[in-house]
């Protein structure tokens, strides 16, 4: 299937070249009209790749276990919706889970989001002693297996007594966002034009003032693409809440479950069921985010 | 000024470092002081062994198929997955029809249809591609090579297969992120500038690496560090979806697996810690290596 | 066979106690040198009542007992039962029933924090290395827990009504910490309706396997299927087989990592006849890439004839076997002999399994022993039988009762096979030996490596695992 995809590719690239090289007087249109045929044609080929499992999952959380293994290609002989209500009513109930990871997620990013900026802010913008080394610091994190620490953060975290509890999982989900946002924002506020900045500094404002008033709207596109990435990186964590906090579950914890389960029982209905109702909140958001982030854009380039 | 300048500096600074330090920093740096330990991870207790750990490393075959393995990937998935993102940005901005430089029609019902990996959980992803490259004859690649007459293959039973069909699955479930972090980047690059190349006379193609690649570099960049970072895990995918795990014959081992299983398993947490300090070096050093060959002058527009 | 280097003193006592690892329960030698005096306290928590014949451990009757059950084929019904005989016991104790399969993700922050429950059956594909937790001095010394009287036997210590391969399996170092409740049973599972259908019997020869494959496939059906995504299964055919020719030996070999022990001309003959069903095409084609319930499903749909499999096999598949072939008669034979096997055809491997341990770490240890006691008891081990269709390590527990044909085949091949049953405990012992040697039995199965090479690639593993100086190199004799 991947070679598929490679000649579909080459083959829309091909069509490109040639046209505009060449003959870009005259038959320009002509060359056009086959090179936008050519790009439907790639880009619904790939539609159909990344459509098709998706269906398939949703449609395999109203069948059977035996009917997802024996015909997973085919329609439910009658459609299950019990399993949605077994799912929904799985151990801790899907409602509980939910909350758990909602909470936590959403404290996680807004602060990640607000740490993250500001140091990545510091390290893009100011030269002092020691910016180098603090940089290095955190993209070093990026390189560093979270499960390898997980032993010894276990201690750290019990020490403090944050086992189990929300704000300490918002923490250390915190701490484990910062390297690749600091990373992504800091590359972010270099190509921020200076010149607005530095007429505010001259006008009197603080440096601070500065950050959060003139640069982080400047920085809203970055800052959108940065949080739903870590939104989907926290939603999917699950590594970390396994361990730091076994006594409230998150839903990626619940999944694992659900799946470790399986080996045993299998109930694929339930599962399917399980991760369609999980998918749902990833969908919303992004929806909201995906409005946002086409009129933050518009916005930008318009001006 | 230059006063208030440090302390903004220390304020901004002082809360972020201090959570990172406690929680990465510090649980890190225990990491590689195990590594020189027999540590089991189940209780306190430990004893030190020097070198010990990387001697063993140095003889352990499945580690170095895992590190075969994770090389390939660290290589294939960057460069496959920010190529087809980039290829798909650009004909979704430029690829429209008419004169000029315009959006695909449908452009926003793409863009949506190529994020859905993304709502898509691991285990699910695992899940129906496993479904699709089942190894029996009337799995669903087998069956649909069968009607021209090939296969049937074992895919994930296959050696030779198994790891490409990994990283397929991870490009597969990539490209609609980086799509979307390239297309923003793409927006915001003034309409102008590919206006110019047209009328300069630049095709579609060379506008393309003339033109957008350029712009976009900090992102490619970024984008680079992050599929590297991704390619150095894979585990759940290959928990859920491999033979074994890591099978057939080591040919799907990746390091976070050996890990794992060294880690948690077995019981060898300080031989596992010393895997870990090993990966780190490597891949600190591909990290300095990219980032130095990547490095550009900054473009300002 | 390790080249002499410095080691810490406490290891080397340790292993010098190890090579003494009794078989069947007979006195250990050097029992006292391997719990170096660190291996935690001697002293056992919880109780503190007197000491009783109803209450031999002096469990205090207020305080809370916790129970961790591996949610696994075995299901959690039958330690409810035992809970509540506990409860009638005790019935001013809280008991805490928790029933998961993630055992490793889970009681591992428990274990660190010193915080494990009371009772704990670690078991399943995500069970902790349990090995390294006896090393550790992290598990409660059962000896007093078999010298106490067993229930529901008249005048006997709960040691006496245990299966011979029950205490040999218990022990580290001379003395048991772990209670292995099922008695597994391994072979080559069948449905008895399809042979009587079709006129076939079991091959007790390797040259009538082979007439017999060759009947099954020009009947249609694929002889062999194995679930290739874990060669574990098919693994046990090539051992069983291995073991059957060359005797108890071949195994002994093998767990104490003695040199060419993978070599030996026995494992050599059973991995050729793997490959002589591979390569004519006797095995279920794709097979390799199916998982148990996949392959296990193709084989209750009767495409293939034999699968390998324990004898947790027919409740495994029960719900599926409803669904697509309500007839079949899950039923398992012996691997058939190799020419000039020294061991019975009526003999397998028989498996002590379900480990359940009282961590030292726990609250109630006294409570957790009368807990293990009750399970042993005639009535605990007679209700999970019952429950769950497999046997238990308590010697006659089962005696009598209505056994299903999968039960009952395996019951019959447990008596059958007697002292000649055999069990392979390298896969415990040295755990990271386990998952490559798998690999190479993965590559044997697809055809890919020769006899040879299997056994090389083996040897070397072996080699290396008793090179590495972590290893807690145990013998057997």
């Amino acid at each position: 299937m991947a070679t598929t995809t490679h000649d579909e590719r080459m083959k829309g690239q091909g069509a490109g070249g040639p046209s505009g090289d060449t003959k870009r007087q005259g038959s320009r249109s002509l060359g056009d009209v086959s090179v936008n045929t050519a790009a439907h044609f790639v880009l619904i080929v790939w539609s159909v790749i990344v459509v098709v499992p998706f269906v398939w999952a949703l449609l395999a959380s109203v069948k059977t276990t035996d009917e997802i293994f024996t015909e997973p290609w085919s329609l439910p002989g009658e459609a299950q919706w019990s399993n949605f209500e077994s799912a929904w009513n799985w151990e801790d109930g899907f409602g509980q889970y939910l909350l758990n990871t909602i909470i936590v997620v959403s404290g996680g990013v807004v602060l990640t989001m607000l740490l993250g900026s500001m140091v990545a802010y510091v390290l893009a913008r100011y030269t002092f002693p020691g910016n180098r080394v603090v940089f290095y610091l955190f993209a070093a994190g990026m390189m560093f297996p979270v499960f390898l620490a997980i032993v010894p953060l276990f201690f750290v975290v019990d020490r403090l007594g944050m086992l189990s509890t929300y704000h300490g999982l918002i923490l250390v989900y915190v701490a484990y966002s910062l390297p690749f946002t600091v990373f992504f924002m800091h590359a972010f506020f270099r190509t921020l034009p200076t010149s607005v900045a530095e007429a505010a500094l001259i006008d009197g404002a603080s440096h601070s003032g500065v950050f959060f008033r003139v640069m982080m709207p400047m920085a809203k596109p970055g800052l959108l693409s940065i949080g739903i990435f870590n939104v989907l990186g926290q939603w999917n964590q699950f590594v970390l809440p396994q361990f730091l906090s076994p006594d409230r579950p998150m839903l990626a914890q619940a999944i694992a479950s659900l799946l470790s389960n399986q080996r045993y029982r299998a109930d694929w209905g339930t599962v399917f069921g399980f991760l369609t109702l999980a998918m749902i909140p990833v969908i919303v958001v992004y929806l909201i985010f995906y409005r946002q982030i086409q009129s933050g854009l518009t916005s930008g380039t318009l001006k | 000024m230059q006063h208030g300048k440090y302390r903004f500096i220390a304020g901004f600074l002082a809360v972020p470092l201090g959570l990172y330090s406690v929680f990465v920093i510090w649980p890190f740096l225990q990491t590689f002081f195990y590594s020189f330990t027999n540590w089991t991870g189940l209780s306190p207790e430990f004893e030190y062994v020097g070198f010990q750990n990387f001697e063993l490393l140095w003889d352990d075959t499945v580690f170095r198929h895992a590190l075969r393995n994770n090389i390939v990937l660290l290589i294939g998935l960057p460069v496959l997955t920010v190529f087809i993102a980039l290829l798909f940005a650009f004909l979704l901005n430029v690829g429209g029809s008419g004169a000029g430089v315009r959006s695909i029609r449908g452009h926003g019902s793409y863009k949506l249809a190529f994020f859905l990996p993304q709502v898509l959980s691991v285990p699910v992803i695992a899940l129906v591609w496993l479904a699709i490259f089942r190894s029996t004859p009337d799995g669903l690649a087998n069956s649909a090579l069968g009607a021209f007459g090939l296969g049937p293959y074992g895919w994930l039973a296959d050696p030779a297969m198994a790891l490409y069909c990994l990283l397929w699955v991870l490009i597969w479930g990539s490209v609609g992120f980086y799509l979307v972090l390239f297309n923003a980047a793409i927006s915001s690059v003034p309409r102008d500038l590919f206006e110019a190349a047209f009328i300069d006379g630049a095709g579609r193609a060379s506008t393309f690496f003339r033109v957008t690649m350029p712009l976009l570099w900090d992102t490619i960049q970024t984008s680079w560090v992050y599929l590297a970072i991704l390619a150095l895990d894979g585990y759940a995918l290959v928990l859920i979806m491999t033979i074994g795990p890591g099978n057939p014959d080591s040919s799907t081992q990746v390091m976070a697996l050996q890990i794992a299983q060294a880690g948690f398993e077995n019981g060898k947490a300080g031989y596992a810690s010393a895997m870990g300090v090993v990966m780190f070096l490597l891949t600190l050093v591909v990290a300095a290596t990219l980032l130095r060959l990547t490095r550009r002058e900054r473009i300002e527009y | 066979m390790n080249a002499p280097r410095p080691m810490p003193r406490r290891i080397f006592l340790r292993r010098a106690g190890l090579s003494a690892l009794a078989v069947s329960g007979t006195v250990p030698l050097l029992a006292n040198c391997a719990s170096g005096g660190d291996e935690g306290d001697d002293e056992v928590s919880g109780g503190g009542e007197e000491q009783t014949e109803e209450n031999p451990f002096g469990v205090s009757p207020s305080d809370p007992l916790s129970v961790v059950i591996f949610n696994g084929g075995y299901g959690e019904e039958y330690a409810k039962f035992h809970e509540s005989i506990y409860q009638e016991e005790f019935p001013d104790a809280t008991i805490n029933h928790q029933a998961i399969t993630d055992i490793r993700q889970k009681m591992q922050p428990k274990f660190a924090s010193s915080e494990p429950p009371d009772v704990l059956d670690n078991a399943g594909a995500e069970q902790m290395p349990i090995s390294t937790l006896a090393d550790n001095g992290q598990l409660t010394d059962l000896t007093q827990l078999w010298e106490a009287d067993a229930l529901g036997f008249e005048g006997m210590t709960v040691q006496d009504t245990l299966h011979p391969i029950a205490i040999e399996a218990a022990e580290y170092a001379g003395k048991p910490y772990v209670m292995n409740y099922a008695l597994q049973v391994y072979g080559i599972w069948y449905d008895q309706m399809l042979f009587d259908e079709k006129g076939w019997q079991p091959a007790q020869t390797w040259s009538e396997f082979q007439d017999l494959c060759e009947t099954i496939k020009s009947a249609g059906i694929a002889p062999m299927a194995h679930q290739g995504k874990y060669p574990y299964y098919i693994q046990q055919v090539l051992m069983d087989m291995a073991v059957k020719h060359g005797g108890p030996e071949v195994v002994y070999a093998i767990d104490s990592l003695a040199d060419g022990a993978w070599q030996h001309d026995s494992i050599r003959m059973a991995a050729e006849a793997l490959l002589w069903i591979k390569d004519n095409g006797y095995m279920l084609e794709g097979t390799e890439g199916l998982d148990h319930i996949q392959s296990q499903t193709e084989w209750n749909k009767g495409e293939a004839a034999f699968i390998p499999s324990g004898s947790w096999l027919e409740n495994e598949q029960a719900a599926v076997v409803a669904e697509v072939n309500p007839d079949f008669k899950t039923t398992v034979a012996p691997t058939p002999l190799l020419d000039g096997a020294v061991l019975p055809f009526e003999s397998t491997r028989v498996e002590a399994a379900e480990a359940f341990i009282v961590p030292a770490d726990a609250a109630n240890q006294v409570g957790g022993l009368e807990y293990v006691r009750i399970m042993l008891s005639k009535d605990g081990a007679r209700k999970f039988t019952e429950l769950t269709s497999a046997p238990t390590v308590v010697n006659g527990a089962a005696d009598g009762l209505d056994a299903s044909p999968g039960l009952a085949s395996s019951l019959a091949l447990i008596e059958s096979g007697g002292d000649d049953n055999w069990n392979y405990y390298y896969t415990i012992w040295y755990s990271p030996m386990r998952p490559k040697i798998e690999t190479v039995v993965g590559e044997l199965a697809a055809g890919r490596i020769t006899a040879d090479e299997f056994c090389d690639r083996c040897q070397d593993i072996a080699d290396q695992t008793a090179a590495d100086p972590t290893t807690q190199q145990r013998t057997r004799t």
